[in-house]
Order: C-alpha cells, then sequence, then structure tokens
C-alpha cells in the first residue's frame, strides 16, 4: 500500500470515529509507529550516504556528454563527440571484444565449477567439507593484488605464455566462489526429496540431475552467468597482471588515462559499462529472486 | 495363495555412528497385505522404509523383495515406489508430467502413456487434472497426485511415508478410507509409516509397532488392542489400567492373581501360554470395565471404588474410580446408552462397583 493510500485510509479511520478523544486528523495521518524526532537523523544520514556514493559516479556520465576535453565546471556544452570517437576507435573495439571473450568464458566456465561444488555442499556428507569449502571461498578474501602476483609467477614457472586465457583463467578463480554462493542458496532452496524421488521413479543420478536439479536450479545459473560475467568484465588487477600483448577492457582504459585528450571518450565509454552492468545485475537479482518463488520448493 | 514372506527383511540393522536407528529386525510382509509400521518419531520406522525405498543401505542383514535381495540395488532398480511425506511433486512439470514421469523408460509409446496417466486421473478421482501446475493444487491432490505418479509404476511394493500428516483431520479420515479402497482395488503391498495409531489401526491388515529400533509386537489392529504382548505396546495403543500384582497360581483355566488395587484377579487371558509365577502387571482396558451402582451379584473380579471425576462426552463418558491399593484411579469409559448417566458428575462422589470379565485382565509380564 503506497504512502497516500495508507494515510488517507488513516484519515477516514479518523474522521469515522465519532467520539472525539482522537488526537486531531493531522497528527493521526503519520503512519503508525512512526517517529520523526527518532528517525530524522538516520534518513539524513542515509541521504547523505547514498548522495557520497553516488553523486562521483554520476558525474562521468555528465562529463560524457560536455563539448570539452576537460573534466571541469562550468559544462561547456552537449555533444555526442566523445561517443562518436569511442565507437570509432578500433584498439578499444578490440578491448572490448577481448573483454567480452573472456567473461563468456569466465561466466560458463566458473558457473559450471560452482554448481557442482554447490551440489556437492548442500547434497553430499563428505570428509573435509568444511575447509574445502573455505578454500573455494579464500579467493574473496585474498587481495587481487596478492593473487595476481602469485598467479603472475605461477604461471611463468609453468612457462605458460600471457594471454587472454590466464586473464580468464585467473577471473574463473575469483568467480567460482561467487557462483557457488549463488547456486547453494538456489539448491538449498528446494527439497532434497525431488531428487529422491526422481530415483525412486527409476531415474539415475545423472539423468536426476539433467531432469530434476537443473530445470530447478536454472534461475540461480542464469544469475550466476550474468554475475560471473559481470565480475570478469569490471575486474582489473589480475587482468593488469597477467595480460599478454591483448588487453581488456579496463586496462584499456587504464592506459589511455595518460594521454588528457582521449579522457572523455574513457569517460563516455565508462557511462557505457556503468550503464550495462547496472542492467545486467539488476537482472541477475530480479532473475533470482523470481525463481524462489512458488516453484522453489516442493513443500507446501 | 499370495506368498507370506513378499517382503522378508532378515536380521536388518541401520547404524548411524553409534545410533542404532534399526537394531536387528526380522520379519516378513504378505504379497498384496496393507503393512504399517507405527511408532513415535526416532523409533526407526522411517529409516526401515528408506532402506527398502534402497536410499539408505543395511549397516548389517539383507531385504528381500519378492525373493530378491536387494543388497546394493540402488533406487532407481528397486520394484517398489514411495510416497514421500511432503509428496515432492516436481513443481516445475504439471500434473500431467508429475505422473509421467517414471515411464519414461517403460518402452510404451507416447499415446499409451497419455492413455495410462488419464486412467491414473481417473482412479485418483481428479479426471482433466492433467495440465494444471504444480503449485495449483491443494494438499489432498498433492498427495493423490503422488500416490498416482508411483502406482503408474506398478511397484511391487508401494511405500508410504506418513503420507497423511499434512492434511487436516477431516480430509485425513477421508483419505484414509480411500487409501484403503485403492489398495485392495489395485492388489498392491502397501507398507505404511504412521505416528498415529488411530491411523494405523484404521487403514491396516497388520500392524509392527516400533519402538528404539526395534520391533515390539506385529499383529492385526484387533490383536494389538486385545492381546497387547507387553507393557509397552499395550500402553501404546490405546488407554489402558496397569496394576502391580503377583501369581498365586492355577485355578481350573485361570491364573490367580493378587493386584494392587483390585485385590484378588481371576484371569484367563493368555490361555495355556499365561505365566504360571512371579511378579507381573494386570492390565485392563478402560471400556473393558462394567460399572454399576448397586452391589453386583459376583463373588470374584470385582472391585469397590469412588468416582473422583467424570467427563461427559455425548456417546460415552470417562469416569475415574478411585480404589482402595492404587494410588491413581481407574480409567473406565461406558457408553450412555441409558440417558441417567449423564446426571453422574465428578462432585457427586458415588459409590460404584467394576467387575470384568475374566479374559479382559490381561497378564503382561514386561
Amino acid at each position: 500500500m503506497s504512502d497516500t493510500q495508507a494515510s488517507s485510509l488513516t484519515a477516514q479511520k479518523a474522521a469515522e470515529d465519532t467520539r472525539g478523544d482522537e488526537a486531531p486528523q493531522f497528527l493521526q495521518s503519520k503512519h503508525e509507529g512512526y517517529h520523526w524526532s527518532a528517525e530524522a537523523p538516520m534518513f539524513l544520514y542515509a541521504v547523505w550516504y547514498l548522495a557520497f556514493l553516488y553523486i562521483p559516479v554520476l558525474f562521468l556520465p555528465l562529463f560524457s556528454f560536455n563539448d570539452s576535453i576537460y573534466v571541469a565546471f562550468p559544462l561547456k556544452g552537449f555533444t555526442l563527440q566523445w561517443y562518436g570517437d569511442m565507437v570509432d576507435n578500433p584498439a578499444l573495439l578490440r578491448a572490448l571484444e577481448n573483454s567480452v571473450k573472456v567473461g563468456f568464458s569466465v561466466a560458463v566456465g566458473a558457473t559450471f565449477l560452482g554448481l557442482f561444488a554447490a551440489k556437492a555442499m548442500t547434497r553430499y556428507t563428505m570428509p573435509g567439507k568444511g575447509p574445502i569449502t573455505s578454500f573455494i571461498m579464500l579467493p574473496l578474501v585474498v587481495p587481487g593484488i596478492i593473487l595476481g602476483i602469485a598467479l603472475l609467477v605461477i604461471s611463468n614457472r609453468l612457462g605458460m605464455n600471457l594471454s587472454l586465457f590466464t586473464i580468464g583463467l585467473a577471473h574463473t578463480l575469483i568467480g567460482v566462489p561467487f557462483a557457488m554462493l549463488v547456486m547453494v542458496s538456489r539448491l538449498e532452496g528446494f527439497d532434497r526429496n525431488l531428487e529422491e524421488a526422481s530415483m525412486d521413479l527409476g531415474e539415475t543420478a545423472l539423468q536426476t540431475f539433467l531432469r530434476i536439479t537443473l530445470p530447478l536450479a536454472w534461475p540461480g545459473i542464469l544469475a550466476s552467468v550474468l554475475l560471473t560475467f559481470t565480475i570478469s568484465f569490471d575486474e582489473f588487477i589480475l587482468a593488469f597482471f597477467l595480460a599478454g600483448n591483448e588487453v581488456t577492457l579496463p586496462i584499456y582504459i587504464w592506459s589511455q588515462l595518460r594521454f588528457p585528450n582521449r579522457l572523455p571518450m574513457v569517460l563516455s565509454l565508462g557511462a557505457c559499462v556503468l550503464v550495462f552492468s547496472f542492467f545486467i545485475v539488476t537482472f541477475a537479482e530480479v532473475t533470482r529472486r523470481r525463481g524462489v518463488g512458488p516453484q522453489a520448493g516442493g513443500a507446501i | 495363495m499370495s506368498r507370506e514372506d513378499y517382503i522378508s527383511i532378515r536380521n536388518t540393522s541401520k547404524h548411524f555412528g553409534s545410533v542404532k536407528a534399526v537394531d536387528d529386525i526380522s520379519f516378513n510382509i504378505g504379497e498384496g497385505e496393507f503393512f504399517s509400521l507405527l511408532g513415535a518419531s526416532g523409533c526407526g520406522k522411517t529409516t526401515l522404509l528408506r532402506m527398502l525405498a534402497g536410499f539408505e543401505q543395511p549397516t548389517l542383514g539383507n531385504i528381500y523383495i519378492d525373493g530378491q535381495p536387494q543388497a546394493g540395488v540402488p533406487p532407481h532398480q528397486r520394484p517398489v515406489n514411495m510416497v514421500f511425506q511432503n509428496y515432492a511433486i516436481f513443481p516445475h512439470l504439471n500434473v500431467h508430467k508429475n505422473i509421467a514421469y517414471g515411464m519414461r523408460k517403460s518402452g510404451l509409446s507416447k499415446a499409451e502413456v497419455d492413455r495410462k496417466v488419464d486412467e491414473m486421473l481417473e482412479l485418483i478421482k481428479l479426471p482433466g487434472y492433467g495440465a494444471r501446475g504444480a503449485h495449483q493444487l491443494s494438499g489432498g491432490q498433492r498427495q493423490r497426485i503422488a500416490l498416482a505418479r508411483a502406482l503408474i509404476k506398478q511397484p511391487k511394493v508401494l511405500l508410504l511415508d506418513e503420507p497423511l500428516g499434512a492434511l487436516d483431520k477431516k480430509l485425513r479420515e477421508q483419505m484414509q478410507l480411500e487409501l484403503r479402497a485403492l489398495q485392495r482395488d489395485v492388489g498392491i503391498t502397501f507398507v505404511f509409516v504412521t505416528h498415529d495409531q488411530e491411523e494405523a489401526m484404521t487403514m491396516s491388515d497388520r500392524i509392527a509397532v516400533m519402538s528404539l529400533g526395534k520391533v515390539l509386537q506385529i499383529d492385526t489392529p484387533t490383536s494389538l488392542y486385545e492381546v497387547p504382548q507387553i507393557k509397552e505396546v499395550a500402553d501404546f495403543i490405546g488407554t489402558i489400567n496397569f496394576f502391580d500384582g503377583s501369581i498365586k497360581g492355577k485355578e481350573g483355566d485361570s491364573t490367580v492373581v493378587t493386584a494392587a488395587g483390585l485385590g484378588t484377579v481371576h484371569s484367563t487371558a493368555g490361555g495355556a501360554a499365561a505365566p504360571t509365577s512371579g511378579d507381573i502387571t494386570v492390565a485392563i482396558r478402560p471400556e473393558k470395565f462394567n460399572l454399576s451402582f448397586q452391589q453386583p451379584n459376583a463373588d470374584r473380579n470385582v472391585v469397590e471404588g469412588v468416582i473422583q471425576a467424570a467427563a461427559y462426552l455425548g456417546d460415552r463418558s470417562h469416569y475415574y474410580v478411585q480404589v482402595e491399593g492404587r494410588d491413581a484411579p481407574i480409567a473406565v469409559a461406558a457408553q450412555n446408552a441409558e440417558r441417567q448417566m449423564q446426571a453422574i458428575t465428578s462432585e457427586s462422589h458415588e459409590k460404584v462397583w467394576l467387575t470384568w470379565e475374566q479374559d479382559f485382565a490381561l497378564l503382561l509380564t514386561a
């Protein structure tokens, strides 16, 4: 119920009340149990907090339309020139293509591994389950720069040439914990009796996985694919350490910052990435939540 | 004649760590029987059912179904199907696809499977429900569909894990009768797990009463109620009065016992198998007492007492009669065939006499 509906209903209720000992209507229209005096500071804090968080980000799209190579107020005028430059830049498009390639591979790989890890975590008991889980989650807490150096050293030792492939491996490493977390919550959401029922009805473990587990885990899988793609697409540090001749988009952006006249183009690119990431993550979250509806459980 | 050892459970145990969920159980279930495993939660009944289904492997012993040992046979290869406690209806499939789920490997054409599914829908009285989504079903409908999904496989044995537990009382009672009628129709052996003794009594041919991983007694509902073999079973099924006693000897067909609160009791229960000496528990069901307000014309099996509490339940009344020599009053149930019984209340403290037939005084050793 919206605020206006709520207050009009309360007002109506107050009007209908004939006892006359009610408080005046303007006080009644406040939400029940709502105390301005106590909550006003929290509200102001929240507004300030969100502004602090998002206003700097919003400068990106703002200046990407500004007709000047200097990122400074006052704004000069509206232009789409920087977006045009961006589209006409083959090196940039090449980096974008690389990022999409790596991101897509990582999304598929990490989700694949995460699904099986999640299945093992939620369905089987095995020795050392706790330590194994912690081990999979470890990349979440190890600083990127440490991980980057470590992976660089290992790649050299193994004689692997730095390339998009090494970046992909590194991104898969940090993507798996996210994929696993998304999928664990999905698999825990549905009744394991469903899998038993399938086996009881004559399907093997593999067929049960394909006919029951996979369709029910589908929203989680989609959410995981989108999430891990975004993680890979935005990641800079590991990519920076492990990139060969081919660079990903974040590295390209970083390399362009040295040239002041390229800055506006980078801003417009940043604005595009921002909007794109926002939509992907929102879509992933909506899919994940929608999936947890009446479909999720077998129990009533 | 159907086989009496259609399912044969032989010295079967299941240990979870140090817990013996099922502890060296052996018994047979006959072909076409409606057999219930009855017990409080944690008694091992569900574990036993899951071993029949193949979801758990026995730690010791083996289970035979239709003569075939089931050790190492995975659930999908067993000739049994299960109705789960929460029904486990596949949420992403409609009713038709749920019921047809197990038919993929049946070798039947799609048209034949469709026809069978329609037959099942008729059988469970939900014709035309095939296209419904799983989330559009009520609890009772889910239960029926779970049943159809299992029965379409024509299993040798149908396993039911408290399938009526989630339904409200009225629906549950209706489903009990339907389930029983269905079982007679299809002639499949049913193994039914429940903690509800009334449910087990209503439906079963035979009941195994379980406690702490052991089977206490296997019998027909009537026998379990009328002639329980041990105190625990007598206590678990229905209400019963226990009296501490000791055997004095034999007098013709009857065993003579002195029991606290009843005085000298003559009992013919147990026949020749009745114990002949030692301490014993005399057990009498509340409805087996006759309650009278005049001193009856009996020389044995009679005790005098005072009504301490009374509850009028319409068709019958419960009385609690205080007697000498027993701390707790004796529970007595009487049919209210005559109207003046209503007048007896807890306050009346009327003097009454209880009498009972010789074979209603059960002699229990444990």
